[in-house]
């Protein structure tokens, strides 16, 4: 192991997503120096992987990337990705927080993102940040407004063929780069890691992730994306575009029998804007949504609610009792409508998204902070109607979805909050 | 020797004639595999106004960097080009280089002949060289053209002005002095507390409206930062950031004026008021609104849901009153518009009054007629569910088939067309009709349009950009917490009043707000006070006409101006430019590229 | 190569980035393409993109933010005053699609690439 690496800070933050940057940069600017903690090898969390948001439908790199820039370029924050926390330990008013930097094999001074390695790499993996729909090399920067514009490579791939250490400008290959240990110390920790979506496999009766054309509706902002993988909308079995499409909402959410009782409060409204960018990109697609409730309960969404039906979504009140495919890998849904007729139906689509749910992306009550966690995993807070990052661990404060699934205006209002308690908190210590 | 004259004798350095290093990264042959640094480096050389061109293997490694050190200290280099990667990812590099030679680090042009050249052209070597040469010397162009750039600070009063008192206006307050920030929290109500003060039992907590507020009125008590004016009202609010002024009349008839740096706006909702005879409201005794029941309920004997005297058998909710509304189907408010927004809380504030009425009362039948159920919260969903175990029948129609309630001596009825019943027109008896009320903005007029706020097609208050900035007005300094900007749940108030004052205490973390120095600049001399620039410009109060030194001219509010450019494309005599990015600039990098 | 320059205005906020983007990707288009950034193309007069076009520049593509556009109707007044240089362009006898005003994503590839290579078709008649 390397020497260990010290890192004083004021407040660490753990996870950089938008509510993780947010928070990091409403307390730099005040004054405080941050750490920020980042298990990717790139900051910016889910929301830089999205194509456009609703209800404004502005570009979310557009968004996202200032951010990123404002955070990594910022005298007062610190930045550490590809590196996890292993442990946080509380001594009188510090915390100490054993990180891990994660070896990326190169040497992340001199590299000068200049991608030689990646374009003379010969070993090709599925690409994870394209939800496995296109192909990345062994080592590689993991996507275009990636910061830092690091590569990465995954030894476990990897031939030792030598072409990147070959290639390299600067020399910067280490292919015996080990883990380095990294000890931060914070007066106070704001926990922002955010959430994962619900599993593919977790509904039984909606083809368990095995049916090729029932997607994700992470692949489907990536097909959506103007950097997407194939650059426009193709159905994954066979590369056709698809005609008719359907979203199953709830697919995740409001379900007693996979755990997730709760509404995940963003599925309507991705689905709405998926459905709006698709029918822009295939105006001659039908788009179909099967719903319980549209929850458009956001500013500014339930006029985009109305402007998607009124563009001629296709909204179906039912209930979604299975998924299956044909000889074709055509989705077949079949439906039991609450309006008009009550016998089930099945419906032919070319291709099926399910509107998934968030379940909680970290467990953080590892960490022994003493933030308590509700039934689901998510942080409680100690009064929500008195403060809303407040958590019962002294000096341990909760910003975005690690709190319960929100969007991302509400996310990126509540880091501000989850900043300014961090700085009461510092200030009366 | 002294700062000031320190400060001349380096503005008069930059009177001096221009001396422009040139440096060509060869980013390990990134670039020079393509383009010919050398070659490039050499028709630098030769350009006007540079003084020097080299080319460097890597221009960002403490090697490449020291090169231009000395060239400052030996040459007397004042301005530099550096062509290399994108500006985004070194340009804060060079600019800190020169700062550290004590050259002022705006006078540094960025060139990017990797990701917008090497790499974009490489089946092209010549064209690519062609191309960093012309961009090289337009840089230099540009480079010769620039001022020294200094941020520009506006003192400011350390002081913010919470306009309301109610849970929003309390927690924006306790936040900002949490860091340390005076705050002083405006109220026309007698008390503290806003709203909450007439509610009863609420979502998620189940405590009662004023014990909520107690809460945190009892810890502003006790915060030495903060200032509490009730029954006051505003009569005046003016200024611009960094130095507001807010005047308003206190109970006992005297005046007050509070100076404030930044001013949060959290000045809640209104319940939405049903119109008369919108399902009988107004017009029969019977038909009351969500908060109304919520305040019959307090009073209700246990064991006997009575309301005027009479026991209460049957109820019936009547979702989405004065919210979803639709063009065509209601009737438009006074000001001509529809409430089309969802009003958020209501599904979740109607199912928690329906489970209480249940939990004192089983025997009532509660009915209720709804749209979409949007409990979204992450205990809202317990309280959909609790209601359907507990019998609460619910009846959904669709927005164009609205309810019908009408009345006789039996009592009312409701007419519904329910889709869940395939859309059989359904009726049912209800002794009470409860009307679930939305939120609208609560009426500020005067200070909206003394300050010019902007708000939205639901008459809300309207952020900058609901991710970029969500808690900003357009005006610069004032924030918004609260229902003021769109219906919000306390939880939720919380958190934008908390966000509200974060961005209050980094405006105001300095005793001067640092602006950017990018902003609009008037040359006096040339200017004719025509007048046509102030018409262009979108930000109150940044651009105006005044006189100054006797003379008609544009003065521009430099605290206010966000350096677009608008005014500059009006100027008939080209007197007014953005500081860094001048048309002459421009003029001139398009004549270099031009150039055969 | 040809002489024939095409000026692209790029905005720092999304098209210059977006440009970046083309390069990152290891995309390619014509070296005859000078790209200047702004904080937004609203500050050009009308003559600036006349006066461009005297000097010898064959094409001009703003590429600006759009509905991403962070300053106050700043898009609205820009795409008005293209409109009056289209006036002037044509009494000029300036070809129309010498210039064009479009909308550029910091991820918009494949849409940098495409009015590139419309303006090297329009730029080729000059």
């Amino acid at each position: 192991m390397k020497e260990l690496e010290k890192i004083e800070v004021d407040t660490l933050v753990v996870g950089s997503g938008i509510a993780g940057l947010q928070a990091a940069l409403d307390l730099a600017d005040q004054g405080y120096s941050v750490a920020i903690v980042e298990k990717a090898p790139s900051i910016g969390g889910k929301m830089i992987s999205l194509s456009k948001v609703f209800p404004t439908l502005d570009c979310a790199s557009c968004i996202t990337t200032p951010r990123m820039a404002s955070v990594s370029h910022h005298p007062r924050i610190k930045t550490l990705t590809y590196s996890t926390v292993d442990a946080i330990k509380r001594e009188g008013r510090t915390f100490t927080a054993a990180v891990t930097r994660k070896p990326r094999y190169i040497d992340e001074k001199e590299c000068i993102s200049c991608k030689r390695c990646e374009e003379v790499c010969p070993v090709y993996l599925p690409d994870e940040y394209e939800q496995g729909m296109g192909a990345k090399k062994t080592i590689s920067i993991p996507f275009t407004n990636a910061i830092p514009q690091l590569p990465v490579m995954h030894p476990e791939h990897c031939i030792r063929c030598g072409a990147c250490a070959r290639a390299c400008p600067k020399d910067c290959i280490e292919f015996l780069q080990e883990p380095a240990p990294v000890e931060i110390k914070a007066k106070a920790v704001i926990l922002a890691t955010g959430y994962e979506t619900t599993p593919m496999t977790a509904k039984k009766h909606y083809g368990v992730g095995e049916l090729p054309n029932v997607i994700s509706p992470m692949a489907a902002e990536r097909l959506l994306a103007p950097h997407g993988p194939y650059g426009r909308v193709l159905r994954p079995s066979d590369g056709k575009v698809p005609g008719s499409i359907a979203y199953v909402q709830c697919a995740g959410s409001r379900d007693k029998s996979i755990g997730v009782p709760y509404c995940s409060r963003v599925c309507c409204m991705y689905a709405i804007k998926q459905a709006v960018l698709l029918s822009g990109s295939l105006p001659v697609a039908d788009i179909t949504i099967y719903y319980m409730d549209i929850r458009a309960f956001g500013k500014g969404y339930e006029q985009f609610y109305n402007n998607a039906r009124a563009m001629g979504i296709n909204f179906v009140k039912a209930k979604v009792a299975r998924v299956t495919e044909d000889a074709e890998h055509n989705p077949i849904v079949r439906i039991e409508r609450q309006e008009g007729t009550s016998a089930p139906e099945e419906v032919k689509h070319d291709l099926v998204i399910l509107s998934q749910g968030l379940v909680p992306g970290c467990d953080v009550s590892k960490f022994g902070l003493g933030a308590g966690l509700n039934d689901f995993g998510f942080v409680q807070l100690s009064d929500e109607t008195v403060s809303s990052a407040v958590t019962a661990g002294a000096g341990v404060f909760a910003a975005g979805v690690v709190k319960g699934p929100r969007d991302i205006p509400d996310s990126v209002v509540d880091a501000g909050s989850a900043a300014m308690e961090a700085a009461s908190y510092i200030r009366k210590l | 020797m002294d700062e000031k004259i320190k400060e001349e004798a380096a503005k008069d350095n930059y009177r001096q004639e221009p001396k422009v290093g040139v440096y060509v990264c060869h980013c390990g042959g990134n670039i020079s595999d393509i383009i010919d640094v050398k070659a490039v480096a050499a028709a630098l050389a030769k350009y006007p106004g540079v003084t020097v061109a080299r080319e460097y293997a890597f221009m960002c490694s403490s090697n490449g960097q020291d090169l231009i050190t000395e060239d400052i200290k030996n040459l007397g280099i004042n301005r530099t080009v550096v062509a290399a990667c994108s500006p985004s990812l070194h340009e804060l590099t060079f600019r800190n280089v020169l700062q550290r030679a004590g050259v002022n680090p705006y006078l540094h042009e960025h060139i990017n002949i990797r990701e917008q050249a090497s790499w974009v052209h490489k089946a092209d070597h010549d064209g690519a060289t062609a191309k960093a040469i012309k961009l090289a010397q337009a840089g230099v162009e540009k480079v010769k053209r620039k001022d020294p750039l200094n941020a520009i600070r506006v003192a400011a009063e350390p002081r913010v002005a919470v306009i309301g008192g109610g849970v929003a206006g309390m927690r924006a307050a306790l936040s900002a002095a949490g860091k340390g920030l005076e705050a002083v929290i405006i109220e026309k109500a007698p008390r503290l507390g806003g709203k909450l003060l007439d509610l009863g039992k609420m979502y998620p907590s189940g405590e009662e409206g004023p014990a909520i507020a107690g809460k945190l009125e009892a810890l502003v008590r006790a915060e030495k930062k903060i200032t509490v004016h009730t029954g006051a009202d505003i009569d005046f609010v003016g200024g611009f950031v960094g130095n507001f002024r807010v005047n308003f009349k206190n109970a006992d008839g005297t005046s007050s004026q509070v100076k404030a740096g930044a001013i949060i706006m959290a000045t809640g909702y209104q319940h939405y008021k049903p119109a008369q005879g919108e399902f009988g409201y107004g017009e029969d005794a019977n038909v009351v609104t969500l908060p109304e029941f919520i305040s019959l309920m307090k009073n209700s004997p246990a064991g006997r849901l009575e309301y005027s005297g009479k026991e209460i058998k049957s109820l019936a909710l009547l979702h989405c009153v004065g919210s979803r509304q639709v063009e065509g189907v209601h009737k438009p408010q006074a000001d001509g518009k529809i409430n089309d927004y969802c009003s958020r809380v209501c599904c979740s504030s109607a199912l928690y009054a329906a489970n209480q009425v249940k939990d004192r009362y089983p025997g009532v039948r509660i009915y209720d007629v709804y749209r979409d159920i949007r409990t979204y919260g992450m205990q809202h969903e317990t309280y959909y569910d609790k209601a359907s175990k507990d019998g609460v029948l619910f009846l959904r129609h669709n927005e164009t088939d609205q309810p019908v309630v009408t009345s006789d001596r039996t009592g009312h009825t409701v007419k519904v067309k329910d889709v869940l019943t395939w859309g059989e027109e359904l009726e049912v008896k209800a002794d009470l009709i409860v009307l679930v009320t939305g939120m609208m903005p609560a009426d500020i007029s005067l200070i909206k349009s003394q300050m010019k706020m902007p708000t939205g097609a639901d008459r809300f208050l309207q952020e900058v950009h609901l991710k970029l900035r969500p808690v900003e007005l357009a005006n610069s300094g004032i924030f918004i917490a609260g229902t003021a900007q769109y219906p919000m749940d306390v939880p939720e108030a919380m958190a934008a009043a908390g966000t509200a004052a974060a961005k209050a205490c980094i405006l105001l973390a300095e005793p001067d707000i640092p602006l950017e120095p990018f902003v609009a600049v008037v040359d006096e001399h040339k200017c004719t006070g025509c007048g046509l620039c102030p018409a262009e410009c979108s930000y109150d109060g940044a651009l105006m006409m005044a006189v100054h030194n006797g003379k008609k001219v544009a003065v521009v509010n430099p605290a206010l101006c966000k350096g677009c450019g608008a005014c500059v494309a009006v100027c008939p005599v080209r007197a007014i430019d953005v500081a860094g990015w001048t048309l002459d600039q421009f003029d001139a990098m398009v004549e270099a590229i031009a150039k055969e | 190569m040809t002489s024939k320059k095409i000026l692209i205005i790029t905005t720092n906020h999304s098209s210059y980035p977006g440009a970046d983007a083309v390069g990152q990707a290891r995309m390619g288009y014509d070296a005859n393409t000078y790209i200047i950034r702004v904080p937004d193309p609203v500050m050009f007069p009308e003559d600036f993109y006349l006066k461009a076009f005297d000097k010898g520049i064959a094409g001009i593509i703003i590429m600006s933010s759009g509905s991403d556009c962070p300053y106050e109707g700043a898009y609205e007044r820009l795409s008005k005053r293209v409109a009056r240089v289209y006036e002037q362009m044509k009494v000029k006898g300036i070809a129309a699609n010498r210039l064009k005003l479009t909308t550029i994503c910091t991820v918009c590839r494949a849409a940098f690439l495409k009015e590139i290579s419309e303006m090297e078709k329009a730029v080729s008649a000059v």
